[in-house]
């Protein structure tokens, strides 16, 4: 218990340098060089915070799926920007472009999202303009 | 209250046999009680003109030159050593952003500000002004501060260490002024240490009939060589409710170095 209150102690002491007023959270995990667009079938979308999430099925090839993990801003900035729950299921078929992770691993920033009802959505990214579009 | 004493003393001199001058007497002491009383009253309650600070908030950035811009926010005054650790922890963790590590924050382990960062916004904030009591909150992690009205301060033997700290406010004309103790060492606004003796004084008022001012002066002269004041604006937000805010999952942790990470969800 001890060690991890010491443990936690350390992390804040260490942590607070980005607890600037500008920004709650760092998206320096993401790669603002380049954008990828992804089109897959959702397998899920998580209406939580500090993040929404969607969960991605891509094919690739025939037989190969890949799966990402695609982060969203916190879910009461997407309501006050207009979004709901409901604006995507399940099993929807969708077009994401997102700021990859610089990890390599199969996850990314959600910088916009074509839903099976026409509509292109826009989540309300901090400084969105700071990603630079790599593809269209 | 002199004028109580007067009485009350009359009263008891008064023997019992002498039971209509001993009771007018008593009468008028408790008048006299009972306006001493509403006086104190009044003074803990807000001025009859006192604005109302009530309902949401958020913060305000108006284009360069308006007059309801607050002052633009100073480094902290840090004695010398404290600023140079201070630079080079600045210095590191935007280094570390360059290199994509962003160092995990508090947010990381779904902790809140405290006072006085979490005015800082960006989230709306709420504020419900009652006749002793005005609790502020903000609407990311739902953090709520509660500031005690017509109270005098508490000393830190009163009180445990806290994210919010007791505060306590009196209103100075239209301006209420609040008095805060007893925030936890690792609870730091801009990365700022402070001691236990840390006290946060603000100056909340209207400087337009829909723009707040927050003047947040924080004075802890082992570690600022000078009080500090950083100044936040806020405007209102009519008709907006603050939405509920859990930190439910986070999928960001930080790893075995401290560094950000993102858990990648299993298909």
């Amino acid at each position: 218990m001890i060690r991890s209150l010491t443990r936690l102690a350390v992390a804040l002491g260490l942590a607070t340098t980005a607890l600037t007023a500008a920004a709650h959270h760092s998206f320096a995990i993401f790669d603002h060089t380049q954008t990828v667009t992804l089109q897959g079938k959702v397998l899920s979308f998580q209406w939580t915070n500090p993040h929404g999430y969607l969960e991605l099925d891509v094919r690739d090839g025939p037989k190969n799926v890949d799966h990402y993990t695609l982060e969203l801003t916190s879910i009461n900035m997407l309501q006050r920007a207009g979004w709901k729950s409901s604006d995507v299921s399940a099993g929807d078929e969708v077009t994401a472009v997102i700021a990859p992770l610089l990890s390599g691993d199969h996850g990314g920033l959600l910088l916009e999202l074509k839903v099976p009802d026409g509509r292109t959505l826009v989540p309300p990214v901090p400084a969105i303009g700071t990603f630079k579009r790599t593809q269209p | 209250m002199g004028a109580i004493l007067v009485a009350a003393r009359a009263a008891a001199r008064h023997p019992s046999h002498h039971r209509s001058e001993g009771a007018r007497a008593a009468l008028a002491a408790l008048a006299a009680l009972a306006a001493w009383s509403w006086s104190i009253s009044a003074l803990a309650q807000a001025p009859a003109a006192a604005p109302d600070f009530s309902g949401s908030w958020e913060r305000y950035r108006g284009p360069p030159g308006d007059k309801n811009n607050p002052p633009p926010e100073s480094d902290p005054p840090l004695r010398a050593q404290l600023a140079g650790e201070w630079t080079a922890r600045r210095d590191a963790a935007r280094a570390a952003d360059a290199r994509g590590e962003p160092i995990a924050t508090g947010y990381v382990h779904c902790l809140p500000d405290g006072v006085p960062s979490m005015m800082s916004g960006p989230f709306p904030l709420e504020i419900v002004q009652g006749r002793d009591q005005m609790n502020i909150a903000q609407e990311a992690y739902s953090q709520i501060r509660r500031i005690y009205l017509g109270k005098s301060q508490v000393t830190l033997r009163d009180i445990e260490l806290g994210f919010y700290g007791h505060s306590v406010g009196n209103w100075d004309g239209n301006t209420l002024v609040v008095d805060t103790i007893g925030i936890k060492d690792y609870v730091r606004f801009r990365d700022v240490p402070h001691t236990r003796a840390m006290r946060i004084k603000e100056r909340l008022r209207l400087v337009a009939p829909d723009i707040l001012w927050d003047e947040i002066t924080i004075e802890d002269p082992e570690v600022l060589e000078k009080p500090w004041t950083t100044t936040f604006a806020y405007r209102r937000m009519p008709g907006y409710e603050i939405i509920e805010y859990v930190c439910e999952d986070n999928r960001e942790y930080a790893d075995e170095n401290g560094v950000t990470r993102l858990r990648i969800g299993t298909p």
